[in-house]
């Protein structure tokens, strides 16, 4: 056992009271990011002062510190026994703090100063600007407790090298380049972007100078993520949202002179680079794995790749059941095409208008998605919490692809990025998500019961529970929550 | 590992975490009401309650059957409460509520945003109740671990023979007890691999590689314990089977023995034919005779007597069954697309003969399609010697009844089988070729414990005739066999066997085939697609399918290979010649 490993199994034993301690702390610094959103924001201070029956800022500027200190007492609890790595703390606080926008912004703070719960659109359109800042918080929060107050060298992944930097900023400049390239393409979406302040060369240097500095930060956070490619791809697309947050929604008004962009007519008018910024983060988290897998290939010499069935078989033994998972989630996808009629649309893509040959395609596409479902993620499916979460979270990330970008793109349109585009494209996220959640839970099925010739039921039982353990000490019951959560709420916050 | 609905303690729990959670949010809701259609009468107020109340229990259950039990799992378990919510939220708000309601669920962001409330709450409840589940796990003990299975004496099966029959069985048998070893199963074949038998002419003639038809024993029954080893002979009062596995001897003791040894091929002593002809029942054989076939042509192509070089580029089966005339019509197709490379005898005329002891080709098809056969094979230059029986074999060929000789350079024999010599060795009632004559059920009469599948079994299939020794027989006789067996074993009586046969496939080489479905018929190149479409996938295992699939592409691209890998004896006579002395 390494000093790292050892130190890591150690946290795992440590009291509460310390994790709660050290959670305070971190609650604090992120506190305080948050609380400076505030006095930029303006008139949400008064508003939590009020808990205390007071109405000044300084007052409730006490107040948030004291509740973001608690509140991270809460997350180093939570988080005491999961792998403390920045990358996955990064997921975890943004869950977190998206956890505690729905539990104290819409739920308690109401009740505290004696009014209904704001469970409705309008109390959170108008908490919009909280619920930012409760990512922020999160977030924050989560590196200071990774980075800043954690004890020795807690987890035993290996550290991130110049070459992986490297290889993180090819991807993040790359993927910026796709992005900048197809707003710079469509003057509505670059309009709806947020982006558009300065001259064209402005807008590419600096947009490419951020991806850069986004792959670096990406290769930093994750140097070597378990998981297989489809748990890359969905982290990736959360890490570009809370980039879009970060970069579109904060640095780039601030810059700019402009405040913080995270009222709700704000957030709408940059709505066109939340779609395009998450796939942006999907593309990079790509380039990056297939550098890595491409170096890996030539230069590393792994003896474990020959102890592998191969390939081939392995796909192979994917593609069939995921296909007829694909097949089971499109027939639940189909139940929506048909009630807001949709197949002649899908039609389209074989250029014909029938019903008939949008099914026939539509079908096509759904077997198509489920064996990459089944390829990508055939190894992270070990129960059925995981297969249900999965799916959703590859649902969800196909109506990002798919919905938004592919479907009109191949239709001859510009893609629906912008407000008004996600606002007609809701239906289409619903269907997604019920094909992700058919797609998981059949697949789900189909694999749990299968397992290589050579390998014995309690071997299979074994790995698989080795893999649960795995997840469980990641970010992935986060990055569920998360993606998921971002999936159908942000749209319902800026369409309509 | 969970994935299915929790029953006991468990189902218990995620109903009262579901039944508190719901309470909390049906009553922090009371009062809210959503002004999407249908959702402000079903979803909130009082009735709203009530549908928490009610719908809450069987989503906690759910739940619980979603997640796993035990430390560290409260985040997961939090982070799929919430996703049921959502889940809940899609079906239950977007799209049953306006049913109930008589509207027609249109999922847009409009009703969406309306309904938002029941979203947080549908979410929130996922959350509240996967907290709940994991308080109470924490607070109730979990069920103690089961205690492990007494070991007990169990029931040992022994399958002597890897074929199509002894494969199966074994099968059927772990699929019969898929969790547990109720049974303890030793399967004995002297190959590790099941040979796919309707591709071995494709091998002899070079389309396919040889060993991308063997699927091994090991990969399909995985949970059987397999020797590799022959069969010696069978204890049966002391219900042993002596196996020879390499360097030693086992004595493997059985409750129940199946025979399932299939057959060999017999030369019916006829003088000469054992040393002078090839045989194709192994992928040895197969192997042999397309390097035997290659080999003849390297010496005709050296060869300066007239005479002699015909009789190497003469080539003799003798046998018009399947196998026979599969055989040959593939051979002709080697030779046809390789003769190019031998420069001597491209111009010569190649000589296919087909000596057959009846009157017809293909006794297992209609008389029409073996007329086809029969009219297409001599179209592509095969004589055949109907009526015509073998009376024995030379070192130059083949001598048949009535004094006449066909001068050859290859003979290949599929005319005869038999039991195998460990079947005829016990001393049970015999039917044709030396199989053992059971009754319907599989079973050896007056010897419960004895079964017998395959070619070995002489098996009624009414009161005139018998299951014919073909593959897809031989398959449903082992899972037929596997469930007799098992009913033995549970106390019941077995089934007697029935099954009637699909049809039957012969491929005649160059794109072209017979096939008899069901009574309908197939010849030509639709009847080959479907040789090829059928067996392709009724050959095991994926990885030899892509092999095999990749096989014929090659073959359609490319010519075939005349590498004779493992023949490094040159022709007796090249070492008698004087070497030429090199200018």
């Amino acid at each position: 056992m390494t000093a790292a490993s050892a130190a890591w199994r150690g946290a795992r034993s440590r009291p509460a009271g310390v994790d709660a301690g050290r959670g305070a702390l971190a609650g604090l610094v992120g506190g305080l990011a948050f609380g400076a959103a505030m006095f930029e924001l303006g008139g949400m201070l008064p508003t939590i002062a009020g808990i205390v029956r007071s109405e000044t800022p300084l007052a409730g500027f006490l107040v948030h510190m004291a509740v973001a200190a608690f509140v991270g007492a809460g997350f180093g609890v939570l988080v005491g026994r999961e792998r403390i790595r920045a990358g996955e703390m990064v997921m975890w606080g943004a869950t977190y703090g998206a956890f505690w926008w729905f539990l104290g912004a819409l739920t308690l703070l109401p009740l505290l100063l004696g009014e209904p719960v704001l469970w409705t659109a309008e109390g959170a359109r108008a908490g919009l600007p909280s619920l930012l800042g409760h990512l922020v918080y999160g977030v924050v929060t989560a590196v200071a407790l990774a980075l800043g107050l954690r004890e020795g060298a807690p987890d035993p992944a290996s550290p991130v090298s110049t070459a992986a930097l490297a290889r993180g900023v090819v991807a993040g400049m790359a993927a910026a380049a796709a992005l900048l390239w197809i707003l710079a393409a469509s003057p509505a979406l670059l309009a709806n972007s947020g982006l558009a302040g300065g001259s064209r060369a402005i807008l590419w240097l600096s947009g490419v100078a951020t991806g850069g500095v986004s792959g670096a930060a990406y290769a930093a956070l994750y140097p070597r993520p378990r998981g297989g490619g489809g748990p890359a791809m969905i982290r990736g697309l959360a890490y570009g949202v809370l980039w879009w947050v970060g970069t579109a929604l904060t640095a780039v008004p601030l810059l700019a002179g402009e405040g913080l962009a995270w009222d709700l007519a704000a957030v709408r008018e940059r709505t066109a680079s939340l779609t395009g910024f998450a796939l942006a983060g999907l593309v990079l988290v790509v380039l990056y794995r297939t550098q890595g897998a491409l170096l890996g290939a030539l230069f590393e010499d792994d003896p474990r790749s020959a102890e592998d069935e191969g390939a081939g078989t392995r796909v192979l033994r994917a593609l069939g059941s995921g296909a007829a998972a694909g097949l089971a989630g499109g027939l639940l996808f189909t139940a929506v095409l048909v009630q807001v009629d949709g197949l002649p649309q899908i039609a389209g893509l074989a250029g014909a208008r029938s019903s008939l040959v949008g099914l026939a395609v539509h079908l096509l596409i759904a077997v198509l998605i489920g064996a990459s479902f089944a390829v990508l993620f055939r190894r992270e499916i070990v129960d059925g919490a995981s297969s249900l979460a999965w799916g959703l979270c590859y649902g969800a990330a196909w109506w990002f692809i798919g919905g938004l970008t592919l479907l009109p793109w191949l239709l001859g349109e510009r893609a629906q990025w912008t407000a008004a585009g996600i606002d007609d494209g809701f239906p289409s996220l619903a269907a997604h998500l019920l094909y992700g959640a058919g797609l998981g839970i059949v697949l789900g099925a189909l694999r749990l019961r299968s397992r290589a010739w050579w390998v014995s039921t309690t071997e299979a039982r074994s790995e698989r529970a080795q893999r649960q353990h795995e997840q469980l000490l990641s970010s992935v019951p986060a990055l569920w929550a998360f993606v998921t959560l971002i999936a159908l709420a942000l749209p319902l916050l800026v369409a309509g | 590992m969970r994935g299915r609905l929790p029953a006991g303690p468990r189902a218990l729990a995620g109903a009262g975490a579901g039944l508190i959670a719901g309470a909390l949010i049906g009553t922090l809701r009371t009062g809210q009401a959503d002004p999407a259609p249908g959702v402000a009468e079903l979803s909130a107020g009082g009735t709203g309650l009530l549908a928490w109340l009610l719908i809450g229990p069987a989503l906690g259950i759910v739940l619980a059957g979603l997640v796993s039990r035990g430390p560290g799992t409260a985040p997961a378990t939090a982070a799929t409460g919430v996703l049921l919510g959502l889940l809940v939220w899609l079906t239950w708000s977007l799209t049953l509520v306006p049913l109930l309601a008589g509207e027609e669920p249109r999922w847009s962001a409009e009703l969406a945003v309306q309904a938002y409330g029941e979203l947080v709450a549908a979410t929130m409840f996922g959350g509240l109740a996967a907290v709940i589940l994991v308080a109470l796990d924490a607070i109730v003990p979990a069920p103690p671990a089961r205690p492990p299975e007494v070991q007990r004496e169990r029931p040992r099966i022994v399958i002597l023979g890897g074929g199509f029959a002894g494969v199966s069985a074994a099968r059927r048998l772990e699929s019969l007890a898929p969790r547990s070893s109720r049974w303890d199963v030793t399967l004995v074949s002297r190959t590790n691999y099941l040979l796919f038998t309707p591709m071995l002419a494709e091998v002899a003639s070079g389309a396919i590689e040889a060993q991308h038809i063997g699927a091994p024993v090991r990969a399909a029954c995985p949970r059987t314990r397999f020797v590799r080893g022959e069969a010696l002979d069978v204890d049966l009062d002391q219900r042993c089977v002596r196996v020879g596995a390499g360097h030693r001897q086992l004595e493997l003791a059985y409750d129940h023995l199946v025979l399932a040894l299939g057959s060999e091929p017999t030369h019916r002593d006829l003088p000469g034919l054992a040393e002078h002809t090839l045989t194709l029942k192994s992928l040895a054989d197969a192997t042999a005779v397309r390097n035997h076939a290659i080999a003849q042509l390297e010496a005709a192509n050296g060869e300066e007597d007239a005479e002699e070089r015909r009789r190497l580029l003469t080539f003799v089966v003798i046998g018009g069954g399947f196998a026979g005339t599969e055989l040959l019509a593939e051979l002709r197709d080697l030779v046809a697309k390789i003769v190019r490379f031998f420069p001597d005898v491209r111009g010569e005329a190649m000589r296919y003969v087909l000596v057959h002891s009846r009157e017809r080709i293909l006794p297992e098809v209609s008389p029409s399609l073996a007329d086809f056969a029969l009219g297409r094979l001599r179209e592509r230059g095969i004589e055949f010697r109907l009526g015509a029986r073998v009376a024995g074999a030379t070192e130059r060929g083949l001598l048949l009844e009535g004094g006449e000789s066909i001068d050859a350079g290859t003979v290949v024999w599929t005319a005869g089988n038999q039991a195998s010599r460990v079947v005829q060795a016990l001393p049970f009632e015999k039917g044709p070729a030396g199989a053992v004559k059971v009754d319907t059920t599989l079973r050896v009469p007056g010897r419960d414990e004895v079964w017998a599948i395959g070619d070995c079994a002489a098996i009624p299939a009414d009161a005139d005739s018998l299951h014919p020794p073909t593959a897809q027989h031989a398959l449903r006789e082992g899972a037929a066999l596997a469930d007799g067996i098992a009913a033995v074993l549970g106390g019941g009586q077995p089934r007697a066997f029935r099954f009637r046969s699909i049809g039957t496939l012969v491929a005649l080489g160059h794109r072209t085939a017979v096939a008899e479905l069901r009574g309908r018929r197939f010849a030509g190149f639709l009847a080959w697609l479907m040789w090829r479409g059928v067996y392709l996938g009724k050959l095991p295992g994926i990885e030899k399918k892509v092999r095999v699939l990749i096989d014929w592409i090659i073959d359609l691209a490319f010519p075939r290979d005349i590498v004779l890998a493992g023949m490094t004896e040159a022709p007796q006579r090249d070492a008698e010649v004087p070497a030429e002395a090199v200018p």
